[in-house]
């Protein structure tokens, strides 16, 4: 993995990486990735992917009303609000 | 230990806080105590009525902090509470505080905390094990009665083998996940840790079942208790990992002591054995880079002091409030769910995830548990070169497996080697924790938890 690909990687996750940080992280995403690279020796033909090892199907709720969290605890946790609106910088 | 009412008492209760005061300036196991706090949302009666218990810091509690271990959720104050802290709250149980972790639940040593160092109570100079370690080394110094941990990939096995307590892994969904901090969804559980297998057993009896605020969670569907004299198979491909002396040790004192208890202890064969970390990290990861998107410092957590644009407070907000740690399986994350690279990492790791559930099928067609060690070592000394974050993750061979195939798995005190404990663990078909608890009780008969220096009498 070169340098150009960590970039894009970091960008895509939204985060900035100091130089110092870019080094180490490199060779650490390179060293898991070559480890990662001895599934090739798994026969894995004709396997179908598990997304969940136990769960079956989807089960979904009635569609009724019913009362969550409290929204004004949840906005207290809020960086900077006003009244109940949460501030971020301009967006235009 | 009896526990029973110590956090209601006034006299006992007196003893046990002082108790925590004393000792948790050495042990750094708890981020927040607060039983006072903790005490408002618990019934006056029940089967755990009065029981202090610590909870991990990356479960809800409301009024309690949240923090995760991380700089990102430092100030982040709960609204509600886990359904399965509020089981146990109905049960009478008392949450004492928040214990320390690795940052996300990301590690294997507590180290990766941004908040705090915890130590191991058996030796100070040496790490509780992780990510659980905060509950790990409260139940282990006593400083509660027992501690509540997720186990993502050995989280609460491997901290429990560290500090000589038992260690429970629940069936994938059998305890509800809803207020446990999302990291890795289709591999993680809230387990207990505990000094006897009794107190396991009821705290999971309280926990478990359907809940309507996790869609994940399943019924309680147990199979037919399994009749002792057991079959218990051993992994012939864990010969092969390399494994410390005193662990080894600990292995073969393990089989013996089953075969003497009238066991048939057998060989079984795992051959994708040494694939299992590759496959956990490749799922483990990708999931972490989804779950952890929701950190973008617009609606609570860090947000950085100054930004122009929404995107640049976003990157600078979680650059600013991850670790190191976090920041590199994010990375990984993401990569290897980046178009072109898909079907390399994360769909073929999902296909050997299939394999290793087959390979978990076809030993319990032939046996009724199987028998591993938990960590290839003995709890490492703090900030140690001889356990770098590459070779932690490695060892995590034995314990990742059944976070991947959603088995029950019980960590127990094996042997004390060294002057520290080393931990074995059982792993079960699905719901079978009753057979765990059965055999974890006949190693405790012959070894119960060994107490850690310092371990309080009692509270009477």
């Amino acid at each position: 993995m070169d340098a150009s690909e960590l970039e894009v990687t970091a960008r895509m996750a939204r985060l900035s990486l100091s130089e110092q940080e870019r080094e180490k992280l490199r060779t650490a995403v390179e060293q898991m990735l070559a480890h990662f690279s001895h599934m090739r020796e798994v026969d894995v033909e004709g396997l179908a992917p598990t997304t969940h090892a136990l769960l079956k199907e989807n089960r979904l709720r009635d569609d009724v009303e019913s009362r969550s969290v409290a929204a004004e605890a949840l906005l207290e946790n809020a960086p900077e609000r006003e009244e109940r609106f949460i501030v971020v910088p301009n967006v235009l | 230990m009896n526990w029973n009412g110590v956090a209601a008492s006034s006299k006992a209760a007196q003893k046990w806080k002082a108790h925590v005061e004393a000792r948790d300036r050495e042990v750094g196991a708890f981020l927040q105590f607060d039983p006072a706090l903790g005490g408002k949302d618990s019934a006056a009666s029940g089967p755990l009525a009065g029981v202090p218990f610590a909870v991990k810091d990356n479960i809800a509690v409301r009024g309690f902090r949240l923090t995760c271990g991380s700089r990102m959720l430092e100030k982040f104050v709960s609204p509600y509470t886990a359904t399965a802290v509020r089981r146990l709250q109905d049960a009478g149980a008392v949450v004492a505080g928040k214990t320390n972790l690795d940052e996300f639940g990301m590690g294997s040593s507590t180290e990766n905390s941004a908040l705090r160092e915890t130590r191991n109570p058996w030796d100070p100079t040496r790490v509780p094990g992780g990510s659980s370690g905060g509950s790990a080394a409260a139940v282990a110094s006593g400083l509660a009665a027992f501690g509540l941990g997720s186990d993502t990939g050995g989280s609460v096995r491997q901290p429990a083998a560290f500090c000589g307590v038992y260690g429970l892994k629940p069936t994938w969904g059998a305890v509800s996940r809803f207020g446990l901090v999302a990291y890795a969804s289709s591999l993680e559980c809230i387990g207990v840790m505990s000094k006897t297998v009794d107190l396991a057993e009821t705290v999971f009896s309280v926990m478990r079942g359907q809940d309507p605020m996790d869609h994940s969670s399943l019924p309680w569907q147990p199979p037919a208790q399994k009749k002792r004299p057991w079959k218990i198979g051993v992994p012939r491909e864990c010969a092969e990992v390399p494994m410390h002396p005193d662990v080894k040790k600990s292995f073969e004192a393990t089989r013996a002591l089953l075969k003497k208890l009238g066991h048939d202890v057998r060989e079984v064969s795992f051959p994708t054995l040494d694939h299992v970390v590759s496959s956990y990290y490749v799922i483990a990861t990708a999931e972490a880079s989804a779950n952890l998107a929701r950190f973008d410092g617009v609606r609570y957590g860090h947000r950085t002091p100054r930004s122009e644009t929404p995107e640049a407070m976003t990157v600078a907000s979680r650059t600013e409030g991850l670790g190191p740690e976090v920041k590199l399986r994010i990375l990984l994350g993401t990569y290897v769910l980046r178009s072109g690279f898909q079907e390399e990492y994360y769909l073929r790791a999902q296909k050997v995830r299939t394999a290793i559930r087959q390979d978990f099928q076809k030993a319990f067609e032939g046996v009724d548990l199987v028998l591993m060690p938990v960590y290839p070592v003995p709890p490492f000394a703090r900030g140690s070169a001889e356990a770098d974050p590459f070779s932690q993750k490695l060892a995590d061979i034995f314990t990742c497996a059944a976070n991947l195939a959603g088995l029950p798995a019980m960590s127990f005190p094996a042997t004390v080697e060294s002057g520290l404990p080393i931990g074995m663990q059982f792993l079960a078909p699905p719901f079978a924790e009753d057979l765990l608890f059965s055999a974890c009780r006949e190693v405790e008969k012959v070894f119960p938890s060994p107490d850690a220096p310092g371990f309080p009498g009692g509270w009477a």
